[in-house]
């Protein structure tokens, strides 16, 4: 199922042109459309939620394609973040070709409603900032607080103002006014709103991997073609040493990463986890974006080319669903919960 | 990725963790008992022989040998739960570390019968110790250009001449695996006429002389062979194989625990600082190096896992080592630039004394065991680069 799965959305990538990202064209909504129609946008889903079914490896390798692909589509909030938190509050999930995005940074307080409409109801204040996909997604997961602890609503966003801002790569990731809207919501522990913030830290790891190994990949075949002084540039000691270190970052974060989704998939508690991964991940952007661009000369640096569009992204998705500073000190923290002797204990545990 | 550097994932095994609990426990015993102290870089400068017997007392040397060698047919995976924790604790595992690692494993794989059963035994009792006579004067990176000689005598034995240097505690082990050239050099097979001997110590003719390090320390030696006369017996393996050989025993030396957490007790000491103190920055400096220790750690437990299965990873071996090595120095100096702690070994703060082992220490981790301009030209050729 996987490799077919891969199959096909390689197959629907190489269809389409790299998408330059302006503010008028915040998204490959033909892209879209045809994963939606193959029914890409719903794995990991359960038929009986509408979905096409499958497992989180497959949804997580869907995600990692689409990202080497540099897509400009929200596959990685809907299928790793937002569907699976709806589901497992059970609230209604949305038609899987509708996209849904998530705003888990919360800045949003939500209010029970008492006025009939049952527990399930919230009114939600306030603005939902740094939203992936603002604009574009129809549906948004915003995890609220409330005085009664962390909430998890489900909004119907379509049509709602929206203010644009773009990450490095012309994304959306622009804020949303919620002031006064109601939504659907559940209530969860705060070791449950951890582990949704956690999923979308692993969800932006997950590409970063993919994305990093791509760089790679388009590295080393550039240096097999350019030559200068004779000789492809890959002949050369110095080119060779970078290419090396980069292969480096790349192999480490790609086992990290592809570890933490594994410890995920047999239930493991996935905050420390996702925290090294996605500090990982990020950490190596420095080293593989700098040198991919170093080896790539000039060419690389226009928009004609296609390394950018991974390069940016990588580093935005860095510091985004959580910095990699913030996140490196969830898991500085949560090593240090026994107490500093327990730190290599805790080290062990965490994979 | 090329399959060439793809690891496949492990499974953590119970019987990996079982085991490590057993040797956190008996740490934690003999760090209270006093019989060590915790340091960095123990697998160079920790000997202890005494430490070394009661490991293997309790069969945790030999690891993965079959019985009839003294071994305990356990898995790599096992092994390398335990390499883990005696690193972590900063255990002074340097007397058998090299034997337990490669030199047992490279007998088992080319050794005969008797040398086997007279020496694998021995090792895995903690009591036969290694070393690796490989560099030379002349030859560091360029190893096939060594220069030191065995000839065959009338009676069938090897007459050893020439000089080893940087070999490692040289001054406290038994044995030196010694690669030899016996057949002259072929400027168009640079690879061939290369053998390794098994050679005693103690014979006539070896002598070690100290090479100190930059602290002081007295951890690697020259070792002068002149005319030293090894029985014939004591080829490893086969004549002209030597090459081969010693690329096979890199896989082992390359790829453990101890090419990334050679510096880890300078991690522990820093976490009871940032424990302390609470500082938002210093605990995302503690994030930051122990995500970069955990990645380290599933690479390095899948080149156990390769091993389980037989194969030899050499080229993922070569770039973990870089990865790791470059990690255990880059340590020094996050953890220097969150604390303001000056390095001494004088220091009166614990900090400061692992600051400055792991600083006088810190420019071998990136040369030992193959430096990392040559590991990345491996990679390179991993890549398909070369
Ligand atoms: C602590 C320690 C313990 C050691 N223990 C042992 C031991 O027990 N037994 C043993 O046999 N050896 C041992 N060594 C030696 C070690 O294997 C050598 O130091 C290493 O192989 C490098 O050789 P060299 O020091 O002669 O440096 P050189 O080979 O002279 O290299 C010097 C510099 O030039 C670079 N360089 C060399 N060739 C190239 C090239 N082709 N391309 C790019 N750069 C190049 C190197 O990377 C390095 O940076 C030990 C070394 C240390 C530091």
């Amino acid at each position: 199922m996987r490799d077919l799965v891969v199959a096909t959305v390689r197959d629907i990538l190489a269809a389409h042109e790299p998408f330059v990202l302006t503010r008028e064209r915040p998204w490959d909504s033909g892209l879209w459309a045809e994963l939606a129609e193959a029914g890409l946008t719903g794995v990991g889903i359960p038929e009986e939620a509408g979905g096409s079914g499958g497992e989180l490896a497959d949804a997580v390798a869907i995600v990692a394609t689409l990202a080497a692909g540099a897509a400009a589509v929200p596959v990685a909030e809907q299928l790793l973040v937002a569907a699976p938190a709806v589901l497992a509050a059970d609230l209604d999930l949305p038609a899987p070709d509708e996209p849904l995005s998530a705003a888990v940074d919360g800045a949003v307080t939500a209010e029970p409603r008492d006025d009939g409409d049952g527990p399930g109801s919230w009114t939600l204040i306030g603005t939902a900032t740094d939203v992936a996909w603002a604009g574009v997604a129809q549906h948004l997961v915003v995890l609220a607080g409330s005085p009664v602890g962390p909430v998890l609503a489900l909004v119907d966003v379509a049509g709602r103002e929206t203010t644009h801002a773009a990450n490095l790569a012309g994304e959306p990731r622009g804020s949303l006014v919620l002031q006064g809207v109601t939504a659907a919501g559940a209530l969860l522990t705060e070791r449950q709103a951890d582990e949704l913030r956690a999923r979308y830290a692993l969800a932006r790891a997950v590409q970063l991997s993919a994305a990093l190994e791509q760089v790679l990949a388009w590295t080393v075949q550039y240096a097999g073609e350019r030559q200068q002084f004779g000789r492809p540039l890959g002949k050369f000691q110095a080119v060779q040493m970078q290419l090396a270190e980069m292969a480096g970052e790349v192999t480490a974060v790609a086992a990290l990463v592809d570890s933490a989704v594994q410890a995920i998939e047999r239930g493991d508690s996935p905050v420390l986890a996702a925290a090294a991964a996605k500090v990982r991940a990020g950490s190596a952007v420095e080293v593989v974006a700098r040198l991919a661009h170093q080896v790539h000369g000039a060419i690389g640096f226009t928009q004609e080319h296609r390394l950018h569009h991974l390069t940016r992204r990588c580093w935005s998705w860095r510091d985004e669903a959580g910095t990699e500073t913030a996140w490196a000190r969830v898991l500085g923290a949560g090593l240090l919960a026994d107490g500093p002797d327990a730190l290599w204990p805790a080290l062990t545990r965490v994979l | 990725m090329p399959s060439t550097l793809t690891l496949a994932p492990v499974v953590p095994s119970a019987a990996a963790e079982q085991v490590r609990a057993e040797v956190r426990e008996f740490l934690a015993a003999e760090l209270a008992a006093g019989t060590f102290t915790t340091h960095v870089d123990t697998w160079l400068s920790g000997v202890d022989p005494a430490f070394s017997r009661k490991l293997g007392e309790r069969g945790w040397l030999g690891m993965t040998w079959p019985r009839r060698y003294g071994g305990h047919e356990r898995t790599a995976m096992e092994r390398y739960a335990v390499t883990e924790e005696l690193l972590a604790a900063g255990a002074p595992v340097a007397a058998h570390w090299i034997a337990d690692r490669q030199s047992g494993p490279n007998l088992l794989r080319y050794g005969t019968e008797a040398q086997r059963a007279e020496i694998l035994p021995r090792i895995a009792a903690g009591e036969c110790y290694f070393v690796i006579g490989m560099s030379e004067p002349d030859s560091g990176s360029d190893l096939a250009s060594i220069r030191t000689r065995a000839t065959r005598n009338g009676d069938g034995d090897w007459v050893v001449n020439g000089a080893k240097v940087w070999t490692s505690n040289a001054h406290t082990s038994h044995y030196a695996i010694t690669l030899v050239r016996t057949s002259p050099a072929d400027p168009a097979h640079r690879h061939a006429g290369l053998s390794q001997l098994l050679v005693d110590l103690s014979l006539p003719g070896i002598t070690v002389n100290p090479i100190r390090i930059l602290d002081g320390g007295h951890h690697f030696n020259e070792v002068v062979f002149d005319d030293v006369v090894v029985p014939g017996d004591m080829l490893l393996g086969e004549e002209g194989n030597g090459w081969h050989q010693v690329t096979a025993e890199l896989a082992f030396e390359r790829s453990g625990p101890e090419r990334f957490l050679s510096t880890y007790p300078l991690i522990a000491e820093f976490a009871r600082r940032v424990a302390d103190s609470g500082d938002p920055a210093q605990l995302a400096t503690l994030g930051r190096v122990s995500a970069r220790l955990l990645a380290l750690r599933q690479l390095s437990l899948r080149i156990a896992g390769a091993l389980d299965r037989g194969e030899l990873p050499d080229i993922p071996a070569a770039l973990v080592k870089d990865v790791g090595t470059t990690f255990e120095a880059d340590v020094i100096d996050e953890v220097r630039r969150a604390v303001d702690v000056p390095a001494s070994l004088d220091s009166p703060d614990p900090l400061g004394r692992a600051l400055a082992e792991a600083q006088l220490h810190a420019p071998g981790y990136t040369l030992r065991g193959g430096t990392n301009e040559i590991l990345r030209g491996i990679v390179a050729r991993g890549l398909g680069l070369r």
